[in-house]
């Protein structure tokens, strides 16, 4: 049914595409009026990307002002789909007319026959289909239901489930907690295996032995890593607390205490992921450029000075595949080590966003809820990485 | 070579192809002349141990009897699964004959309308393949939670109820006499025992489950929900907030800040309950009877001697009763009738005098028929076993009210993660239990809603 609203909506959109589109096309001394034509197209589909399937239910009367604002946020992230590479192609266009774009011809290998590219994609490309990009699609028409695991029946919510997690303590909570271990795991774990991968790299005897070691933890499984660290921080039996008493400390519940729990969660985190993070930072010592340090020491710098100044920033686009690598690894594969060492627990404490779908969309069954938080999730991490993309490729020297 | 080759591995593929073909047109063949006999009754369950091997050779034992039936059990690993598992095939209509279904996923099942009621599946025989019917040899309380609407709609199979373990030797030393019969007695003994000199880590100790406090509230004749349970009419309340389920807040609360109840730190942990009172880490626990067999076992392995008396109640309140816990076998809808013929006679069998007290033997379970509990008396079982009379003696003893009956409530298991979760962040990080069970039921009543607005 075609209301009002249905109307008014890519109208608007449409408006505001077209009007952008057409003044970059006018800069660019292109036609206006097509641009302002394509513009409009692409803002007033755009628009129609989720409120049509959505049957843009945000805006119904009887709907609360959050769900209206979040219906006006998917009006804009729909716009900015079909937008986004057109105002890309003007931006680029005014550039090379400037004559600011560099210019670099590159040398494509192409197929010569098309069909074998895509018969040679063909396997792969079913796996991604039928088991990330169908179950992915299917997770936002899930998220826009209430549907319980194993029921017959569900019903058509709306955005109830996004706009129903702002006010869900437990929620918020668990969002403020990942970012915190996440945070944690980031920072301790490359400091730690950048300091282990120094000592290691020192030519000293038994050099291979030694790095073969520490790269070992890797091989184990999330799951492993969780046990070993169960058992290690077990209140009444585990080294841990062994250990604290030779030196005089009582006791600790290192796992039934929500202000340790976390730290036990982080360590076992950042062991079970040094091993990687060593292996990576050996193999860019092992390729940093001799002459540098040597020129460096020669001109009096001493060895801190040359860690600081020299080996860091040559070691940047590292450091930046690890940082994504490692926040991706925290976000979503320490659900294992979690499961077996505090099951979210004590009291919520370790309860990351991942562990938080588990307990909503298994144990509760609630799959609507669970969709919507993985897709949240989904586009946490997404924005994240854009936002690193952003800030610090600038300050990341890939050599030269 | 290379033309060769394919010529030949096409060849080869063709006659593999061929051969294929005909064996399964054979093979179809043969399976419709076996389908006239004997029907194939597909039984799931939800155990994987020594219950479900229990079951497969009383499979084989009633094919012996009834060749017309063939009946196969198939293991899941827990209740959630096995209702993911039905809920599929249903879907995929490749239905299994039989399931069974936790206790408070009763309300589901009738939603889900997957079943038959056993009720409407008999009609008005006394009797199924020479199996007399007889349902007013089940023990009571059984019986009741069960009946729904006044049908008797699923077959009770294994049934529990939660019971005190406690360590003798400890209490011996403290100078306990008899174990503790109420929350204010074992208190008191608690702190006994905490007091003594070479005390054990903790005194007591239960799973945070939802089940315990459940039990809690019956014990108490308070209702969980409204509409007598949710089994006058739907229920659309919940009653967390009330006084009784305070009460019970602020008791277990307080026994774990005094130091006597020892939480693991892990909801539903009851492997941390067995471990503990097998080991004589805890002088007593609460624990489900099911488990009587293997922990009084475990137990004297250790050469701790363990003695089983009833779940100790609020003396203020009085005790009403005790409810159970379980599950039950619900017949599937639709089937052929010979399949629900034979699902019904097996159910009747499996359940009948021997088996049922056979049953309790091998797990702990409650014997569910009177005729069962005079069987193992005439027998002496439980004057060689005073531990498993304690759960069958709990329950015939109680007064059977809409409170005892349990709860029927849709969307039952979140309603337990809630207050399993109250009672964890009460314990951990403190606070006031009636606010916290005021919080608990406000997030416990939308739970429900949601679940009743799809059902409605």
């Amino acid at each position: 049914m075609w209301g009002f609203i249905q109307v008014l909506v890519p109208l608007l959109a449409g408006l505001l595409g077209s009007l952008w589109v057409g003044s970059r096309f006018r800069r660019i001394e292109r036609s206006m009026l097509l641009g302002a034509v394509l513009g409009g197209l692409a803002g007033g589909l755009g628009s129609l990307i989720f409120m049509v399937p959505l049957d843009f239910c945000t805006f119904e009367p009887e709907r609360k002002a959050i769900d209206v604002a979040f219906g006006v946020g998917l009006v804009l992230v729909g716009m900015a789909i079909p937008l986004w590479p057109l105002l890309a192609w003007t931006q680029k266009e005014q550039e090379r007319r400037l004559g600011l774009q560099r210019a670099t011809p590159r040398e494509r290998g192409i197929f010569k026959q098309w069909w074998l590219a895509w018969l040679l994609l063909l396997p792969t490309f079913t796996i991604l289909v039928v088991f990330l990009y169908y179950p992915g699609l299917d997770t936002f028409r899930l998220s826009t239901l209430l549907t319980f695991v194993g029921a017959p029946r569900s019903r058509f919510v709306c955005v109830d489930n996004f706009t129903g997690l702002l006010t869900d303590a437990t929620y918020l909570r668990s969002l403020g907690i990942t970012f915190a271990i996440s945070a944690a795991i980031v920072v301790l774990g490359l400091s730690g295996s950048l300091l282990i991968a120094t000592l290691a790299y020192q030519p000293i005897r038994g050099a291979a032995i030694y790095r073969v070691l520490l790269i070992w933890p890797y091989a184990i499984s999330p799951a492993v890593a969780g046990i070993i660290f169960f058992i290690m921080f077990n209140p009444l039996g585990g080294v841990a607390n062994h250990l604290l008493g030779l030196v005089g400390i009582p006791r600790l519940n290192w796992l039934s205490d929500p202000n340790l729990a976390p730290w036990v969660v982080i360590f076992a985190s950042v062991w079970k992921q040094m091993g990687y993070n060593i292996l990576f930072y050996l193999a860019g010592l092992q390729n940093l450029p001799k002459d540098l340090l040597e020129a460096a020491a020669i001109d009096g710098a001493g060895a801190m000075r040359r860690f600081f100044a020299i080996t860091l920033p040559l070691l940047s686009p590292i450091t930046f595949f690890l940082v994504i690598t490692n926040m991706t690894y925290a976000f979503f594969d320490i659900f294992g080590t979690i499961d077996l060492l505090t099951a979210g627990g004590p009291s919520g404490s370790t309860s990351v966003l991942i562990y938080e779908i588990y307990k909503i969309g298994v144990s509760s069954g609630n799959l609507g809820r669970a969709a919507a938080q993985s897709i949240v999730l989904f586009f946490i991490v997404v924005g994240l990485t854009i936002l690193q993309f952003r800030t610090t490729e600038r300050n990341v020297t890939y050599g030269g | 070579m290379r033309l060769h080759f394919s010529m030949n591995t096409r060849r080869t593929f063709l006659a593999v192809a061929a051969g294929l073909v005909a064996a399964s047109a054979a093979a179809f063949l043969a399976a419709d002349s076996f389908a006239q006999s004997p029907a194939e009754v597909k039984v799931w369950i939800a155990f994987t141990d020594n219950r479900l091997d229990w079951a497969r050779g009383k499979a084989e034992e009633f094919n012996k009897q009834f060749p017309q039936y063939k009946v196969t059990v198939e293991g899941y690993g827990n209740y959630e699964e096995i209702q993911q598992a039905t809920d599929l095939a249903i879907q995929q209509k490749a239905a299994p004959s039989v399931v069974q279904w936790f206790e408070v996923g009763t309300q589901r099942a009738r939603d889900f309308g997957y079943f038959k009621s056993i009720a409407d599946a008999l009609g008005n025989r006394t009797e199924v393949n020479g199996i007399p019917v007889n349902f007013d040899d089940f023990i009571e309380p059984v019986v009741s939670y069960y009946t729904l609407d006044g049908k008797f709609t699923s077959m009770p199979w294994n049934s529990s109820s939660p019971i005190l373990y406690s360590n003798t030797a400890i209490l011996k030393k403290a100078g306990i006499e008899k174990p503790p019969a109420t929350w204010q007695e074992l208190e008191a003994a608690c702190q006994k025992i905490m007091a003594l000199p070479d005390a054990p880590q903790g005194c007591v100790t239960w799973p945070n489950h939802g089940w315990f406090y459940e039990q809690w509230m019956a014990q108490q004749n308070a209702l969980l929900a409204n509409n007598d349970n949710g089994r006058a009419a739907r229920a659309t309340q919940v009653f967390l907030d009330s006084e009784p389920s305070i009460a019970i807040a602020t008791w277990w609360k307080g026994m774990h800040d005094k130091g006597y109840y020892i939480y693991s730190g892990k909801q539903r942990d009851w492997a941390a309950t067995e471990q503990a009172i097998q080991t004589g880490t805890v002088a007593m626990a609460i624990t489900s009877s099911a488990d009587a067999a293997n922990i009084t076992n475990a137990a004297k392995q250790n050469n701790i001697e363990l003695v089983t008396t009833r779940m100790p109640y609020n003396a203020d309140k009085g005790w009403t009763g005790n409810l159970i816990g379980g599950a039950s076998l619900w017949l599937v809808k639709d089937l052929p009738k010979e399949v629900e013929e034979g699902a019904l006679t097996f159910m009747l069998w499996l359940n009948n005098t021997e088996n049922a007290a056979e049953w309790h033997q091998v797990t702990g379970y409650l014997p569910i028929r009177k005729s069962s509990v005079a069987l193992l008396e005439s027998k002496g079982w439980f004057k060689e076993n005073p531990n498993f009379f304690t759960a069958s003696d709990q329950i015939n003893n109680s007064k059977v009210t809409p409170a005892t009956r349990g709860a029927l409530l849709g969307a039952f298991p979140e309603i337990r993660n809630v207050v399993t979760q109250t009672m964890e962040d009460l314990m951990v990080k403190g606070g006031d239990p009636a606010q916290a069970m005021a919080k608990a039921n406000e997030e416990a009543n939308r739970l429900l809603a949601e679940y009743n607005s799809l059902y409605q």
